[in-house]
């Protein structure tokens, strides 16, 4: 097979002067550079798609999954156009132009997300994804043996629940709407919101109400 | 959905779609991956040809073949891309879970037949 | 029949489905410079420079021993700087120069 059977992908380049840019990070900036002198980009529009996407982290998903379950209307509408939802709701904007299908786990129906190919990700509502999520191994079992894959986040799903993984393949992204745990019925929004971890919007683990937030 | 409200509009008033204007595939309908084996690039993994599933929607607008985009292409030839469900036990024949277990993905309409 | 054929039809990062180790649940905060060419991916596709299907198929491209053993934003940065020589942006001595 073409993948090699041990996929390196290490965390970090190799170990070097913490003060000198690596081989990488140089080639990174000569072409940016080339680039800017050959005026087909800007400097600024650099500076400013970092400032894009450090503003897109999980809290911001976390908040639209809150507002749905506050809000039945929302919800629907989540539901039924994530994108549009996402935008009219909180001027979340959609910069990679993909869509978003919103999937609701129930009492029947548990979602995984995944990018077997690559790493698709719901970056305008999430920001960017783990180093797990662009690995090997969950790309390649995912599809395979999800609730294996989910056993090993601590996520045992029966077996009348039934699993559905969404593979990311072209311009459709997916958000995974966790269920809201029980005994939060006096829980503000902004409360619910803090309880919705990233995990739990790829699919790998439920909400829980813990005093820990875990990432 | 917007593209079967034209259909029954339009029919009333005489209008004819263009050829690859309409989607090929409908919600609910039996579809099969084909078994091309492409070189260089393709978005339809390996692991899911020849499989059957059932069109669950229809991506909505037409966009342009990611294998074609790959290369350089950004407008022009748009097709349908197709959110497709496959149990997971056609993909899988020892496939482990639960039999209702399913897998959802797009696929363009270039790589599906009817069934 | 050469037997190679397989690592013609099955592209490196088609692997759902292979065999893998259990999951780690690693993370790492991105270095600058990879936010910095993350940023600059997403530059490009706005320009249709290199739009994000030409990415992906230009890391696909760097092979398996590559796709192996770069990590996931020097796979990029690799493969932009091929892309951008290919479409006669850039030329591999103005790179070589410019990288110092």
């Amino acid at each position: 097979m073409a993948a090699s059977p041990h996929e390196h992908d290490h965390p970090h380049a190799k170990i070097g002067d913490a003060d000198r840019p690596g081989y990488y990070d140089i080639m990174e900036t000569a072409v940016r550079e080339l680039l800017i002198e050959k005026k087909l980009i800007g400097a600024d529009e650099i500076r400013r798609q970092i400032e894009v996407l450090d503003s897109r982290t999980p809290a911001l998903g976390a908040k639209v999954v809150a507002r749905a379950w506050v809000d039945p209307a929302f919800r629907a509408r989540l539901l039924a156009n994530g994108r549009r939802a996402c935008e009219e709701e909180f001027g979340i904007s959609f910069y990679d132009d993909t869509q978003l299908i919103v999937l609701e786990n129930t009492d029947r129906v548990h979602n995984l997300i995944v990018c077997t190919l690559c790493s698709c990700y719901p970056r305008p509502v999430l920001g960017l994804p783990p180093d797990w999520y662009k690995a090997r191994p969950y790309r390649a079992r995912a599809v395979t043996e999800p609730r294996a894959v989910l056993a090993e986040f601590g996520t045992i799903i029966p077996d009348d629940v039934d699993v559905r993984v969404h593979d990311s393949t072209a311009m459709v992204r997916y958000l995974v709407l966790p269920r809201r745990p029980e005994a939060t019925e006096n829980f503000t929004e902004e409360e619910l919101a803090a309880l919705v971890t990233r995990d739990t919007m790829i699919g790998v683990v439920p909400v829980t109400v813990s005093k820990e937030a875990k990432k | 959905m917007r593209t079967e409200f034209r259909e029954a509009t339009g029919a009333r008033y005489g209008v004819v779609y263009a050829a690859n204007e309409q989607p090929v595939f409908r919600p609910g309908e039996s579809v099969r991956v084909l078994t091309r084996i492409p070189l260089a690039h393709y978005r339809v993994p390996t692991y899911l040809r020849g499989k059957r599933g059932v069109v669950d929607r229809v991506i909505d607008p037409a966009a342009v073949d990611n294998e074609e985009e790959g290369f350089g292409r950004n407008v022009g030839n748009r097709l349908y891309y197709y959110r497709v469900a496959f149990p997971m036990r056609e993909i899988w024949a020892d496939y482990a879970g639960s039999q209702r277990d399913a897998l959802y993905i797009e696929i363009y309409e270039t790589w599906l037949e009817r069934i | 029949m050469t037997g190679s054929e397989h690592l013609v039809t099955r592209l490196p990062n088609d692997i759902g489905g292979l065999s893998a180790d259990r999951i780690e649940q690693i993370d790492h905060e991105l270095a600058p410079w990879e936010k910095r060419c993350h940023a600059l991916a997403d530059v490009l596709d706005f320009h249709k420079i290199i739009n994000t299907e030409e990415k992906r198929c230009g890391v696909e491209a760097l092979g398996a021993e590559m796709v192996a053993n770069l990590t996931y934003y020097e796979r990029w940065i690799v493969a932009f700087s091929n892309i951008l020589f290919r479409k006669r942006i850039l030329t591999p001595t103005e790179l070589a120069k410019k990288n110092g």
